[in-house]
């Protein structure tokens, strides 16, 4: 191996512009100082045209070998696609297992607590005593469980009851009793069967409890 | 009055040519009913479609006349919308009514129903009688909704607070009476009114963990029922499940009773959450449990997640089985906690309403005529 000079490896992809750009940069800079590797990568380059020209010459038609290399490229990915498309069909469909992101949540939980620390650092007192009265009212053990809508099941029959009205609904069809004329009511739920609101009527006065049921 | 009902006839007939004749509630009394229908003022009423259902908003104001010979004390009216709820239901309760024979009066219906388009039916809306308390205690109606428990009920309550208010006239005069007055105006006022969805069998949430909480008990002196134990599931807003051991303390056979049920928040906040009622055979001395299936859950209140920590449980009323009922006196009621949470009779809510709306002397009117 020659010290100080980049391998002959590179110097012959460089010749062929087969090198990232990022190699190439440093190639063209040292090729910029070096006689010795511009004479290296000249030579590797009559090589390859001395090459090409045989095989124009040797080719019926004298074929264009341009294009003969883009097509082949061409059929090569498109080979490498339906090789894609097929590959589903073969393979059993699994589900995707749940993957916990632990390093994500590693480094969460580090900024956080480095931010924690610096705003401690640099709070006074009382704000601090807040910060930590509100980490606090955080849920933990609610922490990493799957969350579900709290909702009844959609087929079960529910009743709601709110001061302004009193509903039972099952399957998107809903009862609903309501009082528009009134300030509002008082809800009372009977476990057995039911729930109300009791209001006042404001034009008639009259006390009036709407209720609505379960099925008897 | 016959003019009134007039209007309403005219004015339900108008109606008519807004809303579908389907869509109107058949209003179906029976034959020998001590109540009549008079007419119906259908209002605002209307029917429009709201992506694939039907939505219907109806606002009646019937007009009823009491065709009995006794004055009425309570009406419970039965509305049932088949294809909507199928068996559910709902009702209308006038209470603290003082209708004597051949007078009529209004009882408003304010309802929405939301059915879908397609394969909803097309069932009629029924309103029916379920029940009349008269002022004998009397009653009349097929009482599938139990209203004749609930009417004499209601009643009692009523005789009561009128009883007790009458009561503070004469010892105070009208300062007296005012100054309680005011004082439950300003305890409605504080009093917490929570929204709750409730379902029989099986748990609203189930990401919640789950506890068992013991119920503390309230201790009414003269209750004919002492609760002796009493458990709960409860997680994050939802309880469910209530369990209460009860003995029957009386001289007389208990058939019904309810256990008031008070539910305390982690910021130390109470409200009332419902009752848990039983349907039983207590003899005197004898102690049984009471089950229940149903859940309760609890929407945000202030904007903060309700978490249930505690339990307390009263006695809110006992039928025997001669018919006759037990509720707390007022006594019982200025307990300072009790007073917080449950609210007033319909009564005392009719009349602290004529002291909003008519003022002191209308009040005093009141209390002084209508037991006369």
């Amino acid at each position: 191996m020659r010290a100080n000079h980049p391998p002959e490896t590179e110097l012959a992809l460089y010749s062929g512009n087969d090198l990232s750009a990022w190699r190439s940069w440093g190639i063209r800079r040292h090729l910029a100082a070096c006689s010795e590797c511009r004479n290296e990568v000249k030579a590797h380059r009559d090589g390859l045209a001395a090459i090409h020209d045989a095989a124009v010459s040797e080719t019926p038609g004298h074929g264009n070998w341009q294009r003969l290399s883009l097509e082949m490229t061409g059929n090569i990915r498109v080979g490498l696609a339906a090789g894609e498309c097929i590959a589903g069909f073969e393979k059993t469909i699994r589900p995707m297992k749940p993957r916990l992101l632990w390093h994500a949540a590693l480094v969460f939980a580090a900024v956080s607590l480095v931010s924690i620390a610096a705003l401690s650092i640099n709070l006074s007192k009382d704000e601090r005593n807040g910060l930590f009265a509100n980490l606090g009212k955080i849920r933990w053990e609610r922490m990493f469980r799957p969350l579900r809508p709290p909702s009844f099941a959609q087929d079960a029959v529910v009743l709601e009851a709110g001061p302004a009205e009193i509903e039972v609904k099952s399957n998107g069809r809903a009862l609903s009793l309501t009082h528009p004329h009134s300030d509002g009511g008082t809800v009372s739920v009977n476990m057995q069967d039911s729930a109300g609101v009791r209001y006042v009527d404001a034009d008639s006065g009259q006390v009036t409890t709407n209720r609505v049921y379960y099925a008897q | 009055m016959r003019s009134k009902a007039g209007v309403a006839l005219l004015a339900g007939s108008l109606l008519g040519g807004l809303l579908q004749a389907g869509v109107l509630p058949k209003i179906d009394f029976p034959k020998d009913s001590p109540v009549s229908f008079i007419g119906a003022d259908y209002g605002e009423s209307n029917e429009s479609a709201r992506g694939g259902a039907m939505l219907l908003d109806l606002h009646a104001a019937l007009s009823l006349r009491n065709s009995s010979q006794r004055r009425i004390r309570g009406i419970t009216l039965i509305v049932t919308a088949q294809d909507v709820t199928p068996g559910g239901k709902g009702s209308v309760t006038v209470t603290s009514l003082d209708v004597g024979p051949a007078e009529s009066f209004p009882v408003r219906i304010d309802l929405r129903l939301l059915r879908p388009v397609q394969g909803g039916g097309n069932a009629p809306l029924l309103v029916g009688l379920d029940g009349v308390l008269f002022d004998d205690l009397g009653f009349y109606g097929p009482d599938k909704l139990n209203s004749k428990r609930a009417l004499t009920l209601c009643e009692f309550e009523a005789r009561r607070d009128r009883r007790y208010f009458k009561q503070l006239l004469a010892e105070g005069g009208p300062e007296k009476l005012q100054r309680e007055v005011l004082d439950s105006i300003a305890r409605e006022r504080d009093r917490p009114n929570v929204d709750v969805q409730m379902v029989r069998s099986g748990r609203a949430t189930n990401f919640e963990p789950e506890k068992q909480v013991q119920f503390a008990f309230l201790n009414l002196p003269d209750a004919p029922i002492e609760p002796l134990d009493g458990m709960a599931k409860i997680a994050g807003n939802e309880a469910r499940a209530p369990r209460l051991d009860v003995k029957n303390r009386s001289d007389r056979a208990v058939r019904y009773l309810e256990i008031g049920w008070i539910l305390r928040d982690g910021q130390g906040r109470e409200f009332l959450a419902g009752a848990v009622p039983a349907q039983l055979n207590l003899a005197p001395g004898q102690k049984s449990p009471i089950l229940n299936d149903t859940a309760l859950r609890f929407p945000p209140r202030d904007g903060q997640p309700l978490a249930i920590e505690g339990m307390t449980g009263f006695v809110s009323n006992v039928e025997f089985a001669d018919g006759s009922v037990w509720i707390p006196n007022r006594a019982d009621l200025a307990i300072p906690r009790l007073q917080k949470i449950v609210g007033p009779s319909a009564e005392e809510q009719r009349l602290l309403q004529i002291y909003r709306k008519r003022g002191l002397t209308a009040l005093i009117g009141e209390l002084q005529n209508r037991d006369r």
